[in-house]
């Protein structure tokens, strides 16, 4: 879109003065269209020659955003390149240098100006990138947010080989003396694996930065939102330090059906699965539970009959997930109709980074000092963001309480975010709750009258048999939950839902109680919950228009 | 600028589409001949939002197929306007205009993808032209103009794919190249992007979506990243991203769609970037698209990938995948 396009104020003005105005335009016009079409005609006639650098100059320097007219200026010099020597070479495009700095100065913003001043320094026999890092640093003191100069840089930096430790030092000025300083932060970002970089892929470390590092990371940007507590680009990266890695949730094995259900913590593609049962790689076809999941968070698998059916046989199944360098391992014993994998320390590094006692003590720390600005600042959203973050990075189950009166604060000072906040409790309510079922070993998972919003880490739910989520505020049960593939109990009483295309196909369902939803009766729907539970052996399911009658299928 | 007692605050959509059929029609304004550099692109807008509010019918079919036309140059590549250079921005917008008009067929369709594939990168890259401009901006030109002349199997999807994620930042976001900021235009494209190729599980939905809702501030309106100033634009830029990813309950729509009605000029119809400024056919589309996502039922269902009205692409037969 035209730059001149953006801010530009509506001035009233008088009728002579709306006169002048038309008048000026009048003449610029004039100008401009008899300037363009001089040039258009030279480029129509082929001509390359130093009247074209004089007219496309003059177009340029207060229309960049002309492309065609840098594409000529490009043919032209490229012509004059074929006719001069070397040094004359030098001295055309270090004049080109200069005139692409003056438009700069007009305008800055230019996505042909910075695209033509890279170019020129790819024709220039010799560029000289100490005065183009100068000129970067000159820019972005004028305007630390300008994305071109910052991509320029960049160029820059990498053609003629500034370290990364240098950059590090500029973004930490930069990060020191400006206000608006997300650009540096985010430069950051991307410099700190280079430099410091996880020693070796690893399923346990949610970084590509080494920890020593992350935490002298937290100290910095510590400081500068204590600061200033407003400076919400320093926020954002420590989310960001907060943050985890993906990985297998949950490996499934049944006799029955001698079926091996794998979970991961996002959407995976079947390529890189592999099976080894007792020590045998197997060749297996792997399928996602919902046929519109091409990459699906739970793939399934059937090995080869007899493999594991004799319940006196123990077995020992390894998934190698070779995209990510990390397997699981699953015993099945003696005696057994199944086994699962997961254990809680798999589900501590599921929900939060894995701690060393550094790090543990490290933000430890970090939620003291973010506690003491939350007295001084309690409307201060992002710091009660970051305290629920820091909660939940050192011990989820412990802080439930206080996380859940943090985020209704959070409700109450940022209303604009609610549904967000809301989401995430949720979220974080699953989390604990999935969390807490593993000390208990458990099959049933119960969040009822909890305000859920949404549901998630159903990867995580692989194994359960019975769900109650009734009295929460959904609205659906997504395709995702066609991953409980144990599922034998549904009840979602006292909600919102209105869709239930997560009922594909769920192989144990036997019983479903949806009262109080929102569930729109068509011969449609009808057709298609017959769709969904064809090929299970009985059913029972309650049906809201039928009141407190029981409905049956087949 | 803020919306005073005096903004408008109910929809005017019979101003906007008087607004958009006049645009141009003074060849002479100064304002329109300066912006011949993208004039594809302004048709584009102007048809768009005029076909979103049923009006379509107001503009001239005939004389813009015959400017497209004259517009396709020998490598196939369509430029903005006559004696212009191509470039695969143009070449999208001719190619949303001659869908919209079921027309696609008047310029030669061979040569534009053997174009678009011929801009693509080793690195799986596209080039906004041939003298090499990269940007995410252009990985989504191609899939879109691809996706619409149901030719996307030409380019190396695995390594365009792999260009576009290499862009993902540590906010969820994405930029121009790798290593670029943040930016709700680029993330519009990067979404959309992989809206187009089927893989927007590789994105961070919680993580990108808590972003983009962090764009809205106090007015109402939505920045294009932190620290910015509120503008109609984004309330397309980022409440589609948003709408990709399935997130778009995450932003205050009441109060979005008040800032959007505020930027209306009761005037002269049309929308500016914020109250009070002057008004364009790009922040006329952006607002009244921004509207429909946010679900005004006097506005036509706009695709939050393609940016055209849902039923042209029913037509085409072009449903790209949500998150949801």
């Amino acid at each position: 879109m035209p730059l001149g396009w953006h801010g530009r104020v509506k001035i009233k003005s008088t009728a002579q003065q709306e006169e002048e105005k038309r008048k000026e335009k009048e003449k610029k016009l004039k100008a401009f269209v008899s300037a363009r079409d001089a040039v258009l005609k030279k480029r129509s006639a082929g001509e390359h020659d130093e009247e074209a650098l004089q007219l496309t100059r003059q177009l340029l320097s207060s229309n960049p955003d002309f492309a065609t007219l840098w594409n000529y200026r490009r043919e032209v010099l490229l012509h004059l390149e074929t006719l001069r020597e070397k040094d004359e070479v030098q001295k055309l495009y270090e004049s080109e240098l200069h005139f692409i700095e003056a438009c700069l100065k007009v305008n800055p913003k230019s996505y042909g100006c910075w695209h033509h001043r890279t170019w020129v320094n790819t024709r220039l026999p010799q560029p000289d990138w100490t005065r183009e890092l100068g000129l970067c640093d000159r820019c972005l003191s004028l305007d630390e947010r300008n994305f071109h100069c910052w991509d320029y840089r960049r160029v820059v930096v990498k053609a003629s080989g500034v370290s990364v430790e240098q950059e590090l030092q500029f973004t930490d000025r930069l990060i020191g003396s400006n206000f608006s300083n997300y650009s540096s932060w985010h430069y950051r970002s991307t410099l700190l694996p280079q430099l410091h970089p996880q020693p070796a892929p690893d399923s346990f470390h949610s970084h590509r930065v080494c920890e020593e590092q992350l935490l002298k990371e937290y100290e910095l940007s510590h400081n500068a939102f204590f600061t200033d507590p407003n400076d919400q680009s320093a926020w954002f990266y420590y989310r960001w330090l907060l943050g985890r890695e993906e990985m297998i949730s949950c490996v499934y094995v049944s006799r029955e059906g001698e079926r091996v259900s794998v979970a991961f913590s996002k959407p995976v593609h079947s390529e890189g699965l592999m099976l080894v049962l007792d020590g045998q790689p197997q060749q297996v076809e792997w399928r996602s539970t919902h046929p519109r999941l091409r990459h699906s968070p739970v793939w399934l698998c059937d090995l080869p009959p007899g493999s594991i059916s004799d319940m006196s046989n123990e077995h020992n199944l390894t998934i190698h997930w070779t995209e990510k360098h990390t397997h699981r391992d699953c015993a099945l014993y003696t005696g057994c109709a199944e086994s699962w994998c997961r254990d809680s320390a798999t589900n501590l590094e599921l929900f939060r980074s894995e701690l060393s006692v550094e790090k543990s003590s490290v933000l430890q720390a970090e939620l003291q000092s973010c506690n003491q600005l939350l007295e001084l600042e309690p409307q201060n959203k992002w710091c009660l963001l970051t305290i629920i973050l820091l909660m939940r990075a050192l011990d989820p189950l412990g802080h439930e309480k206080e996380t859940l009166a943090h985020f209704q604060t959070l409700k109450e000072v940022d209303p604009m975010r609610s549904t967000y906040y809301s989401d995430l409790c949720s979220k974080f309510l699953i989390e604990n709750t999935i969390l807490k079922m593993e000390y208990a070993e458990v099959r049933v998972f119960s969040l009822s009258n909890k305000n859920l919003t949404t549901l998630c880490h159903l990867d995580q739910l692989l194994f359960v048999t019975h769900i109650n989520l009734s009295s929460n505020q959904l609205l659906r049960l997504p395709p995702h939950f066609a991953m409980l593939q144990c599922l034998e109990v549904l009840e979602a009483d006292d909600n919102a839902i209105e869709n239930l295309e997560g009922l594909y196909h769920l192989p144990k369902l036997e019983e479903v109680s949806l009262r109080n939803n929102r569930i729109l009766f068509s011969k449609k729907s009808k057709c298609f919950i017959r769709n969904c539970f064809s090929g299970v052996k009985s059913q029972c399911l309650v049906w809201p228009c039928f009141k407190d009658s029981v409905f049956f299928i087949n | 600028m803020t919306a005073t007692l005096f903004s408008p605050n109910t929809l005017l959509l019979d101003k906007h589409a008087d607004y958009i059929a006049a645009y141009g029609s003074k060849k002479d304004d100064y304002e329109y001949t300066l912006s011949e550099y993208l004039r594809m692109s302004g048709i584009y807008w102007g048809l768009t939002v005029m076909d979103l509010m049923g009006q379509l019918s107001r503009m001239n079919r005939e004389e813009i197929i015959e400017f497209i036309k004259s517009c396709q140059h020998d490598c196939g590549g369509i430029s903005a306007s006559t004696g212009h250079d191509p470039h695969l921005l143009y070449t999208l917008s001719a190619v949303q205009i001659l869908s919209l008009y079921d027309s696609i067929n008047v310029i030669d369709v061979d040569k534009v993808v053997d174009y678009v594939k011929g801009l693509q990168q080793e690195d799986g890259s596209f080039a906004g032209d041939k003298w090499g401009e990269i940007d995410t901006r252009f990985s989504f030109c191609a899939v879109a103009t691809l996706a619409l002349l149901g030719k996307l199997d030409v380019i190396n999807m695995d390594k365009a794919v792999g260009f576009v994620l290499s862009c993902m930042n540590f906010d969820g976001g994405f930029g121009c190249r790798p290593g670029s900021e943040s930016h709700a235009g680029q993330i519009y494209c990067c979404t959309g992007f992989l809206s187009i190729t089927g893989q927007l599980h590789q994105v961070n939905a919680d993580l990108l979506g808590w972003w983009l809702c962090e764009r809205q501030l106090p007015s109402g309106g939505l920045n294009g990243r932190p620290e910015k100033l509120p503008d109609v634009c984004y309330s397309w830029w980022v409440l589609a991203s948003l709408k990709i990813i399935g997130r778009i309950h995450w932003i205050d729509k009441a109060k979005l769609r008040s800032f959007i009605l505020a930027c209306q000029d009761e005037e002269t119809g049309g929308f500016a970037d914020r109250p009070g400024d002057m008004v364009d056919p790009f922040h006329t589309l952006f607002g009244v698209a921004g509207l429909s996502l946010l679900g005004d039922e006097q506005i036509k269902p706009v695709n939050p990938v393609f940016c055209m009205p849902e039923d042209v692409l029913q037509r085409i037969g072009l449903q790209p995948d949500l998150l949801n």
